[in-house]
């Protein structure tokens, strides 16, 4: 046990450096700051609310740092898309913040909220689930002809509408090799940052399913992209939350000395997997995250009667947390497994890139499978 | 060739490892000696009476706990100290009972020199629902320069992981070098 002098609180110093690597992992994975599950497991160690999503956020920023590190060496990261994003992403925080100030007045803030997050989460989970399932299934059926295919396949047509719009200026981004009109970009992180800000959340969730189907992102670039992104955000909640006297400051510290390994894990094992992969799991966390706020919102709507439903919230937040940090480190091993000629579950295989890392060479889309790229270099 | 590259990142690891070690240290060593706490706990946001709530966490009705208020720099053992709104608290405080608290003597009572604690939670309502919460935390004030510190060691202890990371993966020849961004659909 240790006592946190400035929470008042004493709790084991090794849940929060577990939490950390958990967190760690999803998030440098699938690109989320993951407060969507660390703020309630923090309650449950006993932190107070309030508390708990400062440590939260301030912890995000940290943790944003290194996982940008090594996806910069993956070469997973675009400048330009990741700070055009910020830009966008800024205005939309202040709106949504007024949005949801809205809601407070009327009384309804806390169903608002609730509501909000289970539709869209519903709907991105659908969605996301439809995508990669027709993305995996065009995988197999490519590699059962011989195709040498990389590292993404995307099922979806929405980004090539996006990107013929002749809205000056249109910018190139090299990395995520897409050109597209700047303001598309700021809008889409616009709406991104309106989300997180009324939803009370960094909004990673929202914003990599967000770059991939709308600005035509490969899936890992997003990931990169959104870290960066996810370092402005989180360092401004940071100082807010700091000031309001939210933070306890050793806790942060705890968390992320368990978030590099974990950050490590989850942002080398992108290298191992496709596209598809990275959000087949950011679906399922859509999925448990929308259980997570439907729980709570019957409990409002019954008057909470029902008081079974907030144990059961968070019964299923750190349920995910380790599921998914399991589904990704068994992935990550079912790669190297598959590298050595090794069994490998049927399933995972779509899922895996399947040549050396180190050794690879960049496979022009135009060799890797008889369809156009999205938005490939013009 | 191999060598060298190893070397310098052995290099790299040593320097952001003694990075890291450093940053946590003075995080841990402002935290343990009560200077960040005293940043936390920093001002008081309402007139009343700075008390460290674990002192009289036991009080009931029956049994009230008497604390002695006095003028001190420091709060030690059944102590409490009154400040005016924005005085700067006294060390050991963790929060404010307000003055309007002891003027109503429903669970806090002034009694000559001491404080007399009934009940030691507050009453709060919300959304129609009663329910008690501590006085930690309650009329105190964050110094506002503990914002910018914060996210400057974080970023820092953030670069220095992240750094130390992936030295050790170079040391070791676990390059992971960019794949290209293909795709198709």
């Amino acid at each position: 046990m240790f006592e946190f002098l400035i929470a008042g609180i004493s709790t084991p110093w090794a849940l929060l450096v577990f939490t950390g690597f958990t967190v760690g992992v999803v998030g440098g994975f699938i690109g989320v700051g993951g407060g969507y599950m660390v703020t309630p497991a923090l309650v449950v160690f006993g932190f107070p609310g309030h508390m708990a999503a400062g440590i939260d956020i301030t912890h995000i920023a940290g943790k944003g740092v290194i996982a940008s590190i090594r996806h910069r060496q993956l070469g997973n990261i675009d400048w330009t898309l990741a700070m055009t994003v910020v830009s966008g992403t800024m205005f939309g925080v202040e709106m949504g913040v007024r949005i949801l100030d809205y809601f407070k007045e009327q009384g309804l803030s806390t169903v608002a909220v609730l509501t909000a997050s289970f539709i869209l989460m519903t709907g991105l989970f659908i969605y996301t689930q439809y995508e990669t399932r027709s993305a995996a299934r065009q995988t197999a059926k490519l590699e059962s002809e011989g195709h040498d295919i990389g590292r993404e396949v995307v099922a979806t047509d929405l980004p090539r509408h996006l990107q013929r719009i002749p809205l000056a200026p249109i910018i190139r981004l090299r990395t995520a090799r897409v050109v597209i009109s700047l303001w598309v970009i700021v809008l889409v992180g616009m709406f991104t940052g309106t989300l997180a800000g009324f939803l009370g959340v960094g909004g990673g969730f929202i914003a990599v399913p967000a770059l991939v189907y709308l600005i035509g992102a490969t899936t890992h670039v997003a990931v990169g992209s959104d870290l960066v992104q996810i370092i402005f955000s989180g360092s401004y909640g940071a100082l807010r939350h700091t000031m309001e006297g939210n933070v306890d400051f050793l806790a942060v510290m705890f968390m992320l000395c368990g978030a590099v390994f974990g950050a490590q894990f989850g942002s080398i094992a992108t290298a191992y997997v496709r596209g598809p992969a990275i959000r087949f799991i950011l679906s399922y966390s859509l999925a448990l995250a929308g259980l997570g706020a439907l729980f709570p919102l019957i409990n409002q709507l019954t008057g909470s009667s029902i008081p079974l439903l907030s144990a059961l919230a968070v019964t299923l937040t750190l349920g995910q947390m380790i599921f998914l940090c399991t589904y990704i480190l068994s992935l990550l091993t079912f790669a190297l497994l598959a590298r050595r000629g090794r069994w490998v579950p049927i399933w995972a295989l779509p899922f895996l890139v399947r040549y050396p890392v180190a050794r690879s060479r960049p496979v022009q889309a135009a060799q890797a499978v008889p369809v156009q790229e999205v938005g490939g270099e013009r | 060739m191999n060598q060298k590259r190893a070397g310098q990142a052995l290099i790299r690891m040593a320097f952001w490892a003694v990075v890291a070690v450093l940053v946590f240290s003075f995080a841990i060593n402002s935290y343990l000696s009560g200077e960040m706490t005293h940043w936390y706990y920093y001002k008081a946001s309402t007139s009343g009476y700075a008390i460290n709530d674990n002192s009289f966490l036991a009080a009931t009705k029956d049994k009230p706990i008497l604390l002695q208020v006095v003028a001190a720099d420091q709060i030690v053992g059944q102590q409490a100290v009154k400040v005016s709104k924005g005085d700067l608290l006294p060390t050991g405080a963790n929060g404010v009972i307000a003055e309007a608290e002891v003027q109503d003597g429903k669970r806090v009572a002034l009694e000559g020199s001491n404080l007399k604690v009934m009940v030691p939670t507050q009453i709060k309502e919300q959304s129609g629902i009663k329910y008690s919460d501590t006085y930690r935390h309650k009329g105190i004030e964050t110094n506002p320069l503990s914002g910018p510190w914060n996210v400057g060691v974080v970023l820092l202890m953030g670069l220095s992981l992240g750094m130390l990371a992936q030295a050790f993966t170079d040391l070791f020849g676990l390059e992971f070098k960019p794949t290209g961004q293909t795709r198709a659909h």
